[in-house]
């Protein structure tokens, strides 16, 4: 029976063609907007995680409670025994080191004599880390307005805005002063590998980027870092997942009143996120709803369509002697196929052009007068596993119950109209 | 009451007086010395050694010995300006403006502190305000209240040792008069023919910690010291 | 014209049902495009206007050595403008200074404002009120993050122009609360002839806010930045923001159209009879074409009628009560209301009207071009597939 109606389906392109492709349409775009707004409402989580909170982020007890102050002398120490326990333990995340610190960048000319100084905010990150998507994940790449970034150590990022201003060139030396974690004044001499622009003032002044191991050496932090940051695979926050490995986490060290014990704290818990984030739940929920449900009256629009468009074969076949239930019960019975057809199909498609958005991203930097790296300029989807059925069950349904009731008019039917319309 | 008092007060030295005695054990033409500083941090200390020359109130130079991090790391003041040295950047950075504010090496000390280099008595005045015991030796308390506008220390306190004129205790204040911070003396020695502190803690009163401990290893007064010394090549040697 | 208008209404009542889905679905999208777009352009004129009432005024007066983004410069960048110069300016004076609240030594921005001064929304006469030595206003950031409340001490320390240490407690006269983080994060407010007494630097500024009568001109050693230059950034996210969103409006309007369209493809294949009929009744194809476009072209007319039915009220509504914002939105950088109004401009909703017809009208016309190609003889006998 199926076969046979898949037969027809496939061989009748009136009945099958433009139904599949409404469905296939319709249920992509539910799935690809759900996707999109998902990441579009969370960019500003998803900026926090990459530049700041990380999904959990791990402080020493001391350095949480001052940690606008970038009080590297407070910061974890112990820091790579830790990450390898957080490693074996939790190895589909990614766990990584950083340090932000503050300084001087001095730069000297042929003499070694100061020839401009700048005030610098620094941030080491692992950069050289083969296993690490650190330069991904800061963006570093994009944020490149020459050069390269560092592959090798003593190599350094600056602003853009302070190079210019100095006429510092790729390759030159500049000195970073600045003290170290015992509050040591230090120097260290880098050679610029490239010049960003994150298209915040402070930052393309001051920004000092550099590998995380050569600011432990500089810092004097061996072993030490400010912070260590976890982050899910595919970079999608969970916050079950999140609050029940800080809770975990956190419990190991419960006994200890150790100021410097680390602690974990989740993305929700950091920079005023709660909020946003249930906020950004809600609404992207509602704008979903409101299209699942737009979508649904117009797949059930076509289902309705899809049974006018058969009225007359419908017509021939109860005059051939079929029976209207008969007749009823494959209709239905071939909206199940289309449905499910346009849904499979749909689901596919649109999950492939969500996966293809949370990976590339549409840049409107281009469509910005003057795009700002540090404002996501990339939005992005997001592909979660509900989108697996978001479009697929109204998708089928829809279309099922607008051909349910366009099929009622078999039932109304007069055999005497039905060879008026058989007339040609 | 009233001429007791007067005539406790007529019985206090010249405070000028007090401070000149002072200098005469404190300062030298010439000062060489090893030191150890003490840094207490929140979560640990550190021992710093360090070598010292220093020629008149103008002219000093240092070079870190240990730890190995800080070795070879030295310091040279001239007049008002202040260099510093690292082996490792092979780098010669003058410290100005805002860096001088920094503290030296995480003590409770700033650049701007070492660079103090007038004489105590070409900024202030000096008065003794009464007496006082510390650890059982009678001290002159002498008040000192800037007559000059850039004083970094608006005034001072300084509690001197009667018999040897040695500080024991100073407190030094800002404009209002709130109290910023203490430095205390002890372990005084008699190094040929001046008494002298030996250890020193210096503390920022407004925050939390135990300050910073200066101890000296050995000093020398009035010896000669190379010219070169005081010259910025002697950095980069 | 107006007989197939009248026509494609006949027909389009007709089909009853499937009409209002269709007519249901792209009302939908209307109000949405519509509501969204009021979103943007109410948190942009709050965002503006916060800014322009907090922080900007009508442009800054920067001394030539002051660079707002480097900490540094407030040392030496500040100076006198003189008298005859100030008029529509009100003066800041930027110090750095130590704050110690509990045993913990915290960097402040110490900021010196005219507590007469009426350009910028800052609560400065609370300050004029206050009978303590030192009267003090932070914002709720600050005070938060200094566990600090109304009437609270806190020892501060500063250097006067020559650099000597001055200690004194101030006392927190006021704590007000903004949407603008920018005067809030990090930084204490005190009288500013209190502070030119503290400091001796009687007379100096490091910016002027300017009122709204001020106008522009060179003056050496100082640096004039438009309200204009000021709100770029503003702008940027804003824009980032709208780009976002239509693509989100977008796809709902996709999804309306695609209902359209394929009412339009099955119209045009049931109703073949019809069309040979207005073809032999002497109506040319074009005609045809244009009355099928017609009927696709009055859905998104009594769209708007029908979203304007149940719209109205809804952003009536939503224009008084607003709409909430988390708060992690306000520390972006960007001002963000705790209640943002949305907007309803006539512009905006006149270009959304025609963003729907002219792209209703578009779906439409697609398939009915099918019937300029049609046999009308075949079409009247129903024989084309």
């Amino acid at each position: 029976m199926i076969n046979y109606l898949i037969k027809g389906i496939l061989r009748d392109k009136n009945r099958s063609l433009i139904p599949v492709i409404v469905i296939t349409i319709g249920v992509m775009l539910t799935i690809f907007l759900s996707g999109f707004l998902k990441g579009a409402m969370g960019d500003i989580v998803d900026q926090n995680a990459r530049f700041e909170t990380g999904h959990v982020k791990i402080m020493s007890r001391a350095y949480a409670q001052n940690k606008d102050q970038l009080p590297n002398d407070l910061a974890l120490l112990g820091v790579d025994t830790l990450m390898e326990s957080l490693r074996r333990q939790h190895p589909d995340m990614e766990w990584v080191k950083r340090i932000r610190f503050g300084g001087l960048i001095d730069v000297p000319d042929q003499n070694g004599e100061t020839k401009g100084q700048g005030p610098a905010s620094g941030l080491a990150v692992e950069l050289y880390s083969t296993q690490s998507h650190e330069a991904e994940r800061l963006n570093i790449q994009n944020a490149l307005v020459s050069g390269t970034v560092p592959d090798q150590p003593g190599k350094a990022l600056i602003g853009h805005v302070f190079a210019d201003k100095l006429n510092i060139k790729i390759g030159d030396p500049i000195t970073f002063i600045g003290s170290t974690m015992n509050g040591s004044m230090t120097f260290e001499n880098f050679t610029v590998s490239g010049t960003i622009r994150f298209g915040m003032s402070v930052m393309d002044k001051g920004a000092f980027i550099i590998d995380v191991a050569d600011a432990q050496r500089m810092l004097d932090m061996q072993d030490g870092a400010g912070e260590i940051l976890g982050y899910f695979a595919n970079d999608v926050y969970n916050d079950d997942k999140a609050q029940q490995l800080t809770e975990s986490f956190n419990r190991q060290y419960a006994a200890t009143d150790d100021e410097f014990a680390p602690e974990m704290f989740r993305l929700k818990e950091q920079n005023n996120l709660a909020g946003y984030l249930d906020y950004a739940d809600n609404m992207s929920l509602l704008f979903v709803i409101i299209f699942v449900f737009a979508m649904s009256v117009v797949l059930w629009n076509t289902g309705l369509l899809g049974g006018l468009r058969r009225y007359k074969e419908f017509g021939i076949r109860l005059a051939l002697g079929e029976a209207k239930g008969h007749v009823y019960r494959t209709l239905i019975m071939e909206a199940i196929v289309i449905g499910i057809i346009g849904s499979v199909v749909g689901t596919i498609i649109g999950l492939a052009a969500t996966w293809y958005m949370q990976t590339y991203g549409i840049d409107i930097g281009g469509m910005l007068s003057d795009a700002s790296m540090m404002m996501p300029t990339v939005i992005k989807a997001r592909l979660t596993p509900d989108l697996l059925y978001i479009g697929f069950i109204p998708g089928l349904f829809a279309m099922v119950f607008g051909n349910m009731l366009s099929g009622r008019a078999i039932y109304k039917r007069e055999t005497a109209n039905l060879f008026k319309e058989l007339e040609v | 009451m009233l001429p007791l008092i007067s005539l406790a007060q007529a019985q206090y030295p010249d405070g000028a007086e007090v401070i000149r005695k002072v200098d005469e054990n404190m300062t030298a033409r010439t000062v060489q010395s090893e030191e150890q500083m003490i840094v207490h941090g929140r979560r640990s200390s550190r021992t710093m050694t360090t070598r010292s020359y220093a020629r008149g109130h103008d002219e000093s130079y240092t070079e870190y010995l240990s730890p190995p991090r800080e070795e070879g790391t030295k310091m040279l003041k001239l007049d008002d300006r202040l260099w510093l040295y690292s082996p490792s950047t092979d780098r010669t950075i003058q410290i100005s403006g805002h860096m001088l504010r920094q503290s030296v090496m995480g003590s409770d000390m700033s650049y701007e502190d070492v660079m103090e280099d007038r004489e105590l008595l070409d900024i202030y005045t000096a008065k003794v305000v009464g007496e006082d015991t510390i650890d059982g030796r009678k001290t002159w308390v002498v008040e000192l209240t800037a007559k000059v506008d850039d004083a970094t220390y608006h005034s001072r306190k300084t509690w001197v040792d009667q018999q040897r004129y040695v500080p024991l205790r100073e407190e030094l204040f800002a404009k209002s008069g709130q109290l910023l911070k203490r430095v205390t003396l002890s372990d005084i020695k008699k190094i040929g023919s001046r008494w002298f502190p030996t250890k020193m803690n210096y503390k920022d009163v407004l925050k939390d910690g135990q300050g910073t401990d200066f101890i000296f290893t050995t000093v020398e007064f009035d010896v000669e010291i190379p010219d070169f010394i005081f010259t910025k090549a002697s950095l980069k040697k | 014209m107006k007989l197939s208008f009248r026509l494609a209404y006949r027909n389009l009542m007709g089909a009853g049902l499937r009409t209002w889905l269709n007519v249901g679905v792209l009302s939908f999208a209307f109000v949405v495009i519509i509501f969204y777009r009021g979103l943007i352009d109410g948190w942009n004129q709050q965002a503006r206007r916060d800014s322009i009432a907090w922080e900007y005024g009508h442009g800054h007066l920067l001394d030539a050595g002051y660079d707002p983004a480097d900490p540094f410069s407030v040392q030496d960048g500040h100076g006198i403008l003189p008298r005859n110069q100030q008029q529509h300016l009100s003066p800041i004076l930027l110090r750095q200074a130590t704050v110690y609240p509990q045993g913990r030594m915290v960097p402040v921005v110490l900021k010196g404002i005219d507590v007469n001064q009426n350009t910028l929304e800052l609560p400065t006469r609370m300050l004029s009120g206050s009978t303590a030595d030192i009267p003090a206003m932070v914002g709720t950031r600050m005070a938060k993050s200094l566990q600090l409340k109304q009437g609270d001490e806190l020892l501060l320390r500063w250097r006067d122009k020559n650099g000597t240490f001055d200690a004194a407690n101030i006392t927190i006269a006021a704590i007000f609360d903004t949407d603008v983080a920018a005067v809030d994060n990090g930084q204490i407010w005190i009288p500013i002839e209190k502070l030119w007494a503290m400091t001796g630097l009687q007379g100096h500024a490091t910016f002027f806010v300017a009122s709204a009568g001020y106008q522009p001109h060179e003056i050496a050693g100082w640096n004039f930045k438009s309200q204009k230059e000021m709100l770029q950034s503003l702008d940027n996210i804003i824009q980032s923001k709208n780009i976002g969103g239509s693509i989100m409006y977008l796809l709902l309007l996709a999804i309306a159209l695609l209902a359209i369209f394929d009412t339009q493809v099955l119209s045009i294949f049931r109703r073949q009879r019809e069309i040979g009929t207005y073809i032999s009744l002497g109506m040319t194809r074009w005609q045809v074409v244009g009355l099928f476009t017609t009927e696709g072209t009055m859905y998104s007319f009594l769209a708007t009628i029908v979203g304007c039915i149940y719209g109205i009220p809804l952003f009536i509504f939503m224009a008084n009560t607003g709409i909430a914002m988390p708060e992690a939105t306000q520390d972006m950088g960007v001002s963000v209301a705790g209640t943002i109004y949305p907007v309803y401009g006539a512009g905006l909703i006149i270009s959304t009207i025609v963003l729907v017809v002219i792209s209703s009208t578009i779906v439409s016309f697609l398939p009915a071009r099918k019937i300029a190609r049609m046999d009308p003889v075949n079409a009247l006998k129903g024989k084309l597939q």
